[in-house]
């Protein structure tokens, strides 16, 4: 007994395996440490990714080219073979669009001189940087993508990205050429909104899924499948009347389908919308490092501080059409 | 080359992982798990190097490109690392069954720790089906990428045999 006791204490590893274990153990600690470093949202930790973000830039939008021709091949093709239908239901829409502007010129000259009679202030432009996704980032934390516009561009932390379907999501990290989006769907994302023609507030928060929850509904408020829903701006960083998309589900558990689909975005704009409230959120104005990093934050990214009347959102998805490069919208 | 060859295709992997596919929301799990499969197979092909601080590198890449927290890939490749080079694997004799089967627990556990971390990591339970979806494809697609390696491995080592199964044949 005492023999084969012995034996098994004597048969030990290798001595040169040594090294090489505690060089394991080691980077495991690492691991954690980094993982805490992350999770409390550590200055050092969100300037390295910055600066390490920014220099992967042009290799990242190097190799995402050959996926999104890819892409855009696929989507030709599955225009071609449904051009026909796609003919019909255009010629449809443009008989009801024609009826449609005929309506919203009468309206406008009606507001023009409701405006001239209130003697109302002229509401302010847009400006907006279109730029296209470089990267996507995926797992089970993060639902964000990296954009090609950067502080270089003008862009700040915080302001709303759209594409031509609606809110795609806002920039929570900026270096000097690329941006990071974090999406509509991410666990992070809070967007106070307005639902349906009532305007009723509610929050529409991301679960990582494609849909967003509905929350903070008034009790009794009267929203139902299919009502538009658009940001309220009462959060005093995201213009109002920006749409996000439709009410989906049923009752006590509603949903917002996006219009976007956040799963394959290409072009988006970044709207130029300064309030105070971001310039205490954009580290560069407040001198806190890394404050935008996606480190977790328990109080919801969009607290509902501002009072003050905001700008209403101008720029629609036909003035940001278009190629790449910063224009101005008009109001 | 030859030496660098396996840090080198996991690399390629990582970047791929930022690619902007369009893919489902269901489906971000799968290729992070990828890298993460590749490195196991790297770990447990004979003959090749990939080392643990190599992994844990290319995993800490992947998570700066993901925007998430630093470490959580770099735990996961280094886990798969581990896993992958323990004592008396395949070149000894475990035909690509066994070695497939290791790969199953291991996928399983790792969808699970992970769920777990990154349900700490938020203080709230969040989804668990990505997670699962991604393991289940991980395992689906675990012969296609060993043997793939398999490939590349011999396309620039020329062996004479294919020393994973030499045990058994």
């Amino acid at each position: 007994m005492r023999e084969r006791g012995s034996q098994l204490f004597r048969r030990r590893r290798p001595s040169w395996r040594a090294p090489v274990e505690l060089l394991s153990f080691g980077l495991y600690f690492l691991c954690a440490v980094l993982l805490v470093l992350s999770r409390i949202g550590h200055g050092v930790i969100a300037d390295t990714r910055d600066g390490l973000v920014d220099l992967s830039a042009p290799l990242l939008e190097a190799a995402s080219l050959p996926a999104i021709e890819a892409r855009r091949a696929m989507e030709r093709v599955r225009s071609y073979t449904a051009a026909f239908d796609e003919i019909d239901r255009l010629k449809e829409e443009n008989d009801e669009l024609k009826q449609w502007e005929w309506r919203t010129k009468l309206l406008e000259r009606k507001v023009a001189h409701l405006r001239s009679l209130l003697n109302a202030v002229e509401e302010p432009g847009l400006a907006f940087a279109t730029g296209h996704v470089i990267a996507d980032a995926r797992g089970p934390f993060v639902r964000s993508a990296l954009i090609n516009l950067g502080r270089k561009d003008g862009l700040r932390i915080g302001y709303a990205v759209i594409n031509g379907d609606g809110l795609v999501g806002r920039t929570v990290d900026a270096g000097g050429s690329v941006a990071r989006v974090l999406l509509l769907s991410d666990l992070n994302s809070r967007i106070p909104v307005l639902v349906g023609p009532a305007g009723v507030r509610g929050l529409a928060s991301g679960d990582n899924s494609s849909e967003l929850q509905l929350d903070f509904l008034p009790d009794g408020a009267a929203v139902y499948a299919g009502d538009e829903v658009y940001t309220s701006g009462s959060d005093g960083t995201l213009p109002r009347g920006l749409k996000i998309g439709v009410v989906a589900g049923s009752a006590g558990a509603l949903k917002v389908k996006p219009y976007a689909e956040l799963n394959s975005l290409h072009a988006v704009s970044v709207l130029f919308f300064d309030t105070p409230a971001l310039a205490r959120a954009d580290p560069s104005e407040a001198g806190v490092p890394g404050a935008l990093s996606l480190a977790p934050s328990d109080r919801p990214d969009m607290t509902a501080t501002a009072s003050t009347p905001l700008p209403v959102a101008t720029a629609t998805s036909d003035e940001i059409s278009g190629g790449g490069g910063r224009a101005q919208g008009d109001p | 080359m030859t030496k660098l060859l396996p840090a080198l295709s996991v690399l390629f992997a990582v970047i791929a992982t930022a690619v902007p596919w369009g893919l489902p929301a269901d489906a971000t799990f799968i290729l992070p798990l990828v890298v993460v499969m590749m490195v196991f197979c790297w770990r447990a092909i004979p003959g090749t190097a990939l080392p643990p601080l190599g992994a844990a590198g290319l995993g800490l890449l992947a998570d700066l490109m993901s925007g998430g927290p630093l470490g959580y890939w770099a735990l996961m490749c280094l886990i798969a690392a581990t896993v992958g080079d323990r004592p008396g694997s395949l070149g000894q004799g475990r035909d690509f069954g066994a070695l497939w089967l290791i790969w199953i627990a291991l996928v399983s556990a790792l969808g699970v720790f992970g769920w777990l971390l990154a349900s700490a990591y938020y203080f709230r339970w969040i989804d668990w089906w990505p997670i699962a979806f991604g393991a289940v494809a991980a395992v689906v697609l675990f012969p296609v990428v060993l043997y793939g390696l398999l490939w590349i491995r011999n396309g620039r080592i020329k062996p004479a045999r294919n020393v994973i199964f030499r045990g058994s044949s």
